[in-house]
């Protein structure tokens, strides 16, 4: 059976201002896909996955997770259940113990008196200690996060969405700010989770090599919109090095990168 | 050109300014023999020597000790109830909990206004008024302090929460956390260390606001300071002086403690 599609965006296009970071761009997104979005800074990389994670709304044009409109979904229990989203590591609270970053994957499906009495005596402390367990961090439970290195609590967002458990995962430049062996270790872990459950790895990377390494299918995007849609082996040096040629963009994209 | 010449200049021009404030008016000064009151200089002799001969009888000691306690006590009561209604009122004044731009907008500028008003009035003029309405009851203290450190808090709490980091929250609320889930895990923890240094800091303000208060007649180390200070017993005065000086100073060491623990 053919996979379902998941992510479908139909001419979406947004605007900061003056700034067009998205002009008319048509996507479509299998599940189990794993996708690495890249492109010069300032392509519209960010703004492409806010408007994923219902961060951020389109002008214009149509955007659908697993065939119904985005907006339709209106609780953020049910968008939690469908997406989820692991950006630089400063999106954990620092200065909460690792086990409360993770199970806050679960808050969704928790009423306020779960989290309430959780935050105190933590709940589903197994499911916390299974996902940490498989990102390699099962003694730092009780941690303070802050007291983590980079990586390691870059792992900890990574077990928060093992326990949040979307369909889909968006990942913002997910390693940028890992030393290059933290960043591999990091990135691969993610892939074969993603992997392993069958969800669907939408991410963005600065580095071509992991993205070719470790997705299956690359989309460069330039000047807010698709430069590129190609299967990771049909990617060759030539577009690659086109995409990021700075002498061929025009004045627009040095504007552009100051909004990346 | 001049007026940017000007504006650059602002700041100098401002202080050439005040200064020349200042040296004139030290020309309204009646530089008389009249400046002190006769035996005047005489009372700040003794008081100085009084210092090095704090009055350490053990009638005083037991008479400070007592009077510590119940200023420290009066302290301890009043922030306690502070801390609830800032917790309360500082959660409503930052808008974290509305839905929609015109709720928001309500609820900030209402509680921020409330708080406003509590914060508005100085303690001493509350403990006036609560000891025309209850007497000269521990209570008046112990309210004047709650209601007068309730608006301070409040509105600091409130800066705290909305001054968080956007980041952890945009993530939580992407897990699917609720508002009061967000508050609870988010805004809180991540603005605690904050919040408890600054209420160390005004605990420490409650203790000398306490003493104070006492001089309307609700004992502690206010009223002893005021009784031997009326009966010219610079001695004493010192001794509860220095209960003062001390009970600050344990504040502070322990507030120092805390902080160590919080950020370790």
């Amino acid at each position: 059976m053919e996979p379902k599609e998941i992510l479908t965006l139909k001419e979406i296009t947004k605007s900061y201002g003056e700034m067009r970071a998205l002009s008319p761009l048509s996507l479509r997104i299998k599940q189990g896909e794993s996708v690495a979005l890249i492109g010069p800074s300032g392509a519209g990389k960010t703004t492409l996955l806010n408007i994923f994670a219902s961060v951020i709304q389109a002008d214009a044009g149509e955007f659908e997770i697993s065939g119904k409109p985005a907006h339709r979904y209106t609780s953020a229990k049910q968008l939690a259940r469908k997406v989820g989203m692991i950006r630089q590591q400063f999106d954990l609270v620092r200065p909460l113990p690792v086990i409360h970053n993770v199970l806050a994957g679960r808050l969704g499906e928790w009423g306020f008196f779960k989290s309430l009495v959780s935050f105190i005596f933590p709940q589903e402390k197994d499911v916390a200690a299974r996902a940490l367990e498989r990102v390699g961090l099962a003694d730092k439970i009780y941690e303070k996060t802050a007291n983590l290195s980079g990586g390691e609590q870059q792992r900890v967002a990574l077990a928060r969405l093992l326990v949040q458990h979307p369909e889909i995962i968006l990942a913002d430049e997910p390693v940028s700010s890992l030393d290059p062996a933290r960043a591999e270790d990091v990135l691969a872990m993610l892939v074969n989770l993603a992997n392993e459950e069958n969800q669907t790895l939408v991410a963005s990377l600065h580095s071509v090599e992991l993205a070719k390494k470790y997705f299956t299918r690359l989309i460069a995007l330039r000047e807010g919109t698709v430069y590129f849609d190609l299967p990771v082996e049909e990617v060759t040096d030539e577009s690659l090095s086109e995409l990021y040629d700075l002498v061929e963009m025009k004045d627009n994209d040095a504007k552009a990168a100051v909004f990346s | 050109m001049m007026r940017k010449l000007l504006y650059f200049h602002k700041k100098n021009v401002l202080t050439l300014f005040l200064v020349l404030v200042f040296i004139l008016s030290l020309f309204s000064v009646n530089w008389g023999p009249e400046l002190l009151h006769a035996g005047g200089l005489n009372a700040l002799q003794e008081m100085v020597a009084a210092l090095f001969h704090p009055d350490l009888s053990p009638y005083i000691l037991q008479l400070a000790l007592i009077a510590s306690v119940r200023t420290l006590a009066y302290a301890v009561t009043g922030m306690s109830i502070a801390v609830l209604i800032a917790l309360i009122f500082g959660v409503l004044a930052s808008g974290l909990l509305s839905s929609g731009r015109w709720n928001r907008l309500l609820s900030m500028s209402g509680f921020r206004g409330l708080l406003g008003f509590m914060r508005a009035i100085h303690e001493l003029v509350w403990a006036w008024l609560f000891v025309v309405a209850f007497g000269l009851t521990p209570y008046a203290a112990i309210f004047a302090i709650a209601i007068h450190y309730g608006g301070i808090l409040g509105r600091i709490f409130a800066d705290m929460l909305n001054d968080v980091p956007p980041e952890p929250i945009q993530a939580l609320k992407a897990s699917g956390a609720s508002r009061f889930q967000l508050l609870l895990y988010g805004y809180f923890p991540a603005a605690a260390a904050d919040i408890l240094s600054y209420v160390m800091y005004r605990f420490e303000c409650a203790i000398r606001s306490s003493a104070i208060m006492s001089f309307v007649g609700l004992g502690g180390l206010g009223y002893q300071i005021h009784l031997s200070l009326t009966d010219l017993k610079y001695d004493q005065v010192w001794t509860f002086l220095l209960f003062l000086i001390a009970l600050v100073v344990l504040v502070d060491l322990w507030s120092q403690f805390l902080r160590k623990r919080m950020v370790a």
